[in-house]
């Protein structure tokens, strides 16, 4: 039996070709409106069910299929986040273990997908939704820290500065642009140190070195 | 930095200089080797393959001058006519020196060498066109260009070979210049560790791979601003001052100095961040 | 909850090759891209792996026999790097350039993947190892021999064990470039073959031809002790006298390097103790008598080291307490080594330096887990035996004997006469290329192992080699497990609890946990903390050594004499990165320049600059090596660093084989060397072949790290020396 792991780190230290910037026509860093494209999943996740807001007509009791959202912390599945560069996608057994003790939606065609996967012990082949080029190395650790534990932002608007109201969509898409001159117009701005803002930084750091090397 | 920031705020980038009315305020990396203990073994080196993901080009292209070492060392002989060099050979570790006001930086026309705030001269990848001019500027000749696509260039990293690549550094492609980077990768996760932790990094929390490796301890690296560090100590001892004017002061008594700690070329005003300590040899014998 | 149980095997897996053709096709893209690529994250994922964080595992340096403990740092179950253990006491937490190629050596893509006959036919393990079984039937035991490399640990043990079962004695433990005839002469003066040396007590140190900076015996030991000994500290700054013939890496950071005429060590040695007697040393009587004829204008003569030179170095040495004296390879390496070396330790018995800078070593409690060293007399005895057919199935594992025996040992003539040849293989070297049958070996980075370095650090220890990451090769077996599975075939009822090398290696290491300190412990807390640490101390008791250096028996021959038709004398080199060759085929190694010379993936012969002016030859001739045992060719590298008699080639390049790194790479010094030994040891005396030289008419450019002007500064500060009444030492940080 093999088990899988997160691969995405490695790519972006395999084969980074940095060179052919120069040869191209500048591509459009994305669509009008900032938003990536669809993105087609092997099983079409509902963000929105999990992290969504609760809908006050749903009862506490869980064999009662809710209709609004479970509000799930992000860093309950994004579990890396805070600890990594990269905020993870949940394994395999995170989901069963929820999902398990969920029989009112176990007969559903994603769920019934779902455990397909975990009875293979196969992982699910999700795409990458927020794939930087290869000589970027955004680190979640940092911004999660920063935001979250030090200034005490909601995590759902912290994540939400990068990854758009993720808790309205089912599977993920990009909302921002992701361009590296859109990073910077976050870190060329002042942001207050802790919660009490009683304290600005003057911005986050601008050396190249920061994020490519 | 985005383009449009670089040119704007140009002066303010060229003044990351040890200047005073622009000190370094949490870090100002900076080594100190010390050459009576280097043996010239060549571990550095070769863990600096191990760590930075460096292409091995082969006997042609070496030939061609085309190698990657960033750290190499080089082997100098007495020059004084004896039949033996009975006192030994010179070995010296080079790589980048980090040069405060470095002679690479001023000349790319990109801006894709320049300095950080923790005073290391980086080189951005992504940014490099490949004219090469930071290469003949280096007083040094630490820097390498890559005249090849190495990830596909065959046997430089077949089949499995890529699996000991380091995820955390950028595998170059053909026709950017790539050098020294002080371990980049190690200073910004030891510092991005100690912001967790809302403090400064320790002495000795980070080590670039040469240093780890060295079997004799020659090596030390470390950050100059905090004044305990075992770099700093060692440069106050040796009375080397990053920002010496035209020459070091002790260098300028009257019958030298009696101190071991030189930088190399500081005559070119290029203020290095790399202090060597002579190697010393026993007049008894 | 669910039910979940892994083990560390587990965490070692890590997704097939399979996954990183998407890399393959997602590469070089320069802006943000979507749904292109596809992220795998864990089914089950171990609890401390994180993604994008490094994981460190300890285990033990296989590459050379000094057995440092190394740190292996894993990231997403990849080994990317190894570093020294921290908690070592061999290597302090340093490596060295040979030990970090380890990596190379378990991602080599040239390693053996299958079990595979003669011609490369791949066949089952099973049938493979039925095969030795059926081959076995029938020869008796003494026509069975295995030979290897040194070998230590648990895997000494079921070699023992598997000899036995075979009923045979026939062990032969071959290492080209171990110190064995230095061993043999430590063995009589001290009583121990290895002692301790401590660099880092010794005021000085003064090493005849023993280049403990590069490959000798245990280097990153030695280094780290160097770097201890050039400090000013309380006793001042060390001072380091290299005498040889050829400048080795060693030799090029001493203080006082000395050019000696090849062979003539010994009487150097002699020639120092009569000039201490002189200097007002009082020395044992026998020694008196014996040195007396050593008296400086004989010595000088002989050995061509000027008498104001041995004078300084007698008195340094008598105003300098306590210092060390050692032998090494360059020493040994003649007819009379043995009396060389005997000479050069009498040395420190006279000087007072043993139970000083000598120390004994801790006595290992377990002798079948200790080390069995190799030597070269071995593989004679090995190739006599197989000369007179006396040997029908030979065994071979950590040894290449067909590319490191001189050609006049006719070992591949030889080993055809052997009916059924196994070799346990990483690689398809030599003599890999000869066996009936290869088996595939585990890279040792997947093996699980045990080892007790022959030198140890300050007290003795069992090193435990682990696995850092999963099997990169499905069919490739580790060497405990195949003599695990040989055992089984003789002796089935004694080895049944054991499923793998790995049952047997826990069981045998925690049923002694009181000896290795841990009585209390239960087994799983020892055993876990055992792997954690990467090493466990005997509870050994301080050996002793005897000083029962004595001149008696010292005979020292004259100067060799002029050989008209071969005037050289060729000093083979063992470098830091190639050693034997072994590793030859890694390319941080071949890329990485010899320190001496700077010259790259090739070999090469170093001439002092008059002896080439003499010979009209120039850097970059390639010129022909002869010696009374065959010639070879290669490119001529002008050196100051060597005696005018002597010229040097690098052992470890010419492979024939073993891959697409190594093979065809320069040329194999080993094969013109005589095959003449050393008279008391029978060690072959590896300095001791004559050669001629011609020149070729061929001219090449080396190539080579330094530049043009080779190790000239051209006037510049670059690297600064200063004599030691120059600068101040003390206080320095």
């Amino acid at each position: 039996m093999h088990r899988f792991l997160s691969l995405f780190i490695l790519l972006v230290g395999l084969f980074a070709n940095a060179a052919s910037h120069a040869a191209d026509a500048p591509p459009s860093i994305t669509t009008a409106d900032d938003l990536g494209p669809v993105v087609e999943q092997p099983i079409e996740f509902p963000h929105n069910r999990h992290a969504g807001n609760r809908d006050p007509a749903d009862a506490a009791d869980p064999s009662v299929p809710a209709k609004g959202g479970m509000e799930i912390n992000c860093m309950y599945c994004h579990t890396y986040a805070r600890r990594s560069m990269v905020s993870g996608i949940p394994p395999l057994r995170k989901c069963i273990g929820c999902h398990q003790n969920l029989p009112s939606v176990r007969d559903t065609p994603r769920i019934q997908k779902l455990f397909e996967y975990w009875d293979a012990k196969k992982a699910i082949p999700w795409k990458k939704v927020h794939d930087l080029p290869d000589f970027v190395r955004f680190n979640h650790e940092r911004h999660i820290q920063r935001f979250i534990f030090t200034q005490g932002k909601p995590v759902q608007e912290a994540c939400g500065y990068c990854h758009g109201d993720i808790k309205t969509m089912t599977v993920a898409r990009r909302q921002k642009a992701l361009s590296m001159g859109w990073c910077v117009s976050c870190h060329e701005k002042d942001h207050p140190v802790d919660a009490a803002a009683t304290k600005t930084t003057t911005h986050g750091p601008n050396d190249c070195w920061q994020c490519h090397k | 930095m985005s383009v449009s920031n670089m040119l704007e705020n140009w002066s303010k980038f060229r003044h990351m200089h040890p200047v005073d009315d622009a000190p370094y305020t949490e870090y100002k990396w900076a080594m100190s080797i010390d050459l009576d203990a280097c043996s010239g073994c060549n571990a550095c080196s070769v863990a600096c393959y191990a760590e930075n993901n460096l292409a091995v080009v082969g006997k042609e292209k070496y030939n061609a001058g085309q190698e990657m070492h960033w750290m190499r060392i080089e082997r100098y002989w007495d020059e004084d006519g004896r039949e033996f060099p009975d006192q030994g050979a010179q070995f010296i570790p080079m790589m980048c020196q980090h040069c405060e006001a470095a002679p690479c930086e001023t000349v790319c026309p990109v801006g894709a060498t320049n300095h950080t705030a923790d005073g290391l001269n980086s080189q951005v990848y992504n940014r490099c066109i490949g004219s090469r001019y930071c290469s003949a500027n280096c007083p040094f000749k630490v820097r390498y260009f890559n005249w090849y696509d190495y990830p596909t260039t065959n046997n430089v990293w077949p089949d499995e070979m890529t699996q000991q690549l380091n995820p955390d550094v950028t595998v170059r492609g053909k026709g950017v210049m790539e050098k020294c980077t002080f371990c980049v990768q190690r200073l910004e996760r030891a510092k991005n560790n100690a912001r967790t932790e809302g403090r400064l990094v320790h002495d000795g929390e980070v080590q670039t791979a040469c240093q780890q490796a060295c079997p004799t301890s020659a090596i030390s690296f470390g950050n100059l601003v905090e004044p305990e560090s075992k770099v700093a100590k060692q440069w106050a001892h040796q009375q080397v001052e990053l920002a010496a004017k035209d020459a070091q002061a002790k260098d300028e008594q009257e019958g030298g100095s009696d101190l071991r700690g030189y930088r190399i070329f500081e005559e070119l005003r290029a203020y290095p961040s790399v202090m060597y300590l002579e190697r010393v040899r026993e007049s008894a014998i | 909850m669910i039910e979940n149980s892994f083990d560390r095997r587990d965490f070692l897996k890590v997704l097939g090759w399979g996954g990183a053709a998407v890399t393959l096709s997602g590469c070089g893209f320069t802006s943000v891209q979507d749904g292109v690529e596809t992220v795998v994250s864990y089914v089950e994922p171990p609890e401390y792996a994180i993604p994008g964080i490094s994981v460190y595992f300890n285990s033990t340096c296989a590459q050379c026999d000094a057995g440092c403990n190394i740190t292996g740092r894993l990231r997403e179950g990849r080994v990317l790097k190894l570093e020294g253990n921290t908690s070592s006491t061999i290597n302090y937490g340093k490596m060295c350039g040979l030990g970090q190629a380890g990596v190379q050596a378990h991602y080599n893509p040239d390693r053996v993947r299958e079990p595979m006959l003669r011609g490369g036919e791949v066949l089952a393990w099973d049938k493979a190892l039925g095969m030795i079984n059926d081959k076995l039937s029938g020869v008796k035991g003494d026509e069975i021999a295995f030979l290897t490399g040194s070998v230590s640990g648990h895997v000494k043990v079921l070699l023992q064990n598997y000899l036995e079962a075979l009923g045979t004695k026939n062990h032969y433990a071959y290492e080209a470039v171990a110190p064995s005839v230095v061993r043999a002469a430590n063995k009589k003066a001290y009583g121990v073959e290895m002692p301790r040396l401590r660099l880092d007590k010794a005021k000085v140190v003064v090493s005849f031809g023993a280049d403990f900076l590069g490959a000798w015996v245990s280097p990153v030991n030695f280094s780290q002790q160097y770097g201890k000994f050039r400090k000013a500290g309380d006793t001042g700054r060390g001072v380091l006298v290299q005498i040889e013939s050829k400048m080795t890496l060693t030799g090029a950071n001493a203080d006082r390097w000395i050019a000696i005429r090849p062979g003539t060590e010994g009487i150097l040695a002699l020639g120092i103790i009569h000039a201490l007697g002189a200097a007002g040393l009082s020395l044992p009587a026998d020694v008196a008598a014996v040195s007396k004829a050593y008296d400086a204008a004989r010595v000088t003569k002989d050995t061509g080291v000027s008498a104001e030179q041995i004078e300084k170095l007698a008195a340094l040495l008598k105003e300098r307490s306590p210092s060390l004296v050692i032998a090494g390879s360059a020493a040994e390496g003649y007819v009379h080594g043995s009396q060389n070396a005997a000479a050069i330790n009498l040395l420190n018995s006279v000087l007072g330096n043993i139970g000083k800078t000598i120390e004994a070593p801790t006595n290992v409690p377990f002798p079948q887990v200790a080390v069995t060293t190799g030597n070269r007399s071995s593989v004679q005895a090995l190739n006599d035996s197989m000369a007179n057919g006396k040997v029908k199935v030979l065994f071979s594992y950590g040894a290449n004997p067909v590319f490191t025996t001189p050609t006049a040992l006719k070992f591949k003539e030889n080993l055809s006469k052997v009916g059924f040849k196994v070799v346990f293989a990483h690689y398809l070297d030599e003599t890999t290329q000869e066996a009936d049958l290869v088996l595939p070996l585990d890279s040792a980075l997947e093996d699980w192992g045990t080892s007790v370095p022959e030198y140890q650090g300050e007290s003795a220890q069992l090193s435990i080699q682990q696995p850092l990451m999963e099997k990169l090769h499905a069919n490739t077996r580790g060497v405990g497990d195949i003599l695990l599975a040989l055992l089984k075939q003789r002796r089935a009822n004694e080895y049944k609890d054991y499923e793998d090398f790995y049952s047997y290696l826990r069981n045998a290491v925690v049923k002694n946990k009181s000896a290795l300190g841990s009585a209390g412990e239960d087994d799983d807390t020892f055993w876990t903390g055992a792997l954690s640490k990467g090493l466990v101390y005997f509870n050994g008791s301080k050996g002793s050594l005897s000083a029962k250096s004595s001149a008696a028996g010292i005979v020292l021959p004259a100067p060799a004499e002029e050989d008209a038709a071969y005037p050289l004398h060729l000093i083979p080199a063992v470098t830091a990165n190639l050693r034997d060759g072994r590793h030859a085929n890694l390319p941080w190694l071949q890329e990485s320049p010899d320190p001496m010379t700077t010259i790259v993936w090739d070999s090469w012969v170093e001439l002092h600059p008059k002896t080439a002016a003499k010979l009209g030859i120039v850097e970059g001739d390639i010129i022909e090596v002869t010696s009374r045992s065959g010639s070879i060719k290669a490119q001529a590298y002008l050196f100051p660093g060597i005696h005018p008699d002597a010229v040097s080639m690098p052992l470890g390049n010419g492979h024939v084989a073993m891959g697409r790194w190594a093979k065809d790479v320069g040329v194999n010094a080993f094969g013109i060397l005589d095959q003449v030994v050393d008279k008391e040891t029978g060690e072959l005396a590896f300095n001791e072949t004559r050669v001629k030289i011609s020149k070729t008419g061929k001219r090449v450019i080396v190539v080579k790290d330094e530049g043009f002007i080779g190790g000239s500064q051209a006037g510049n500060k670059i690297a600064v020396r200063a004599s030691t009444d120059e600068v101040e030492l003390s206080g320095e940080v």
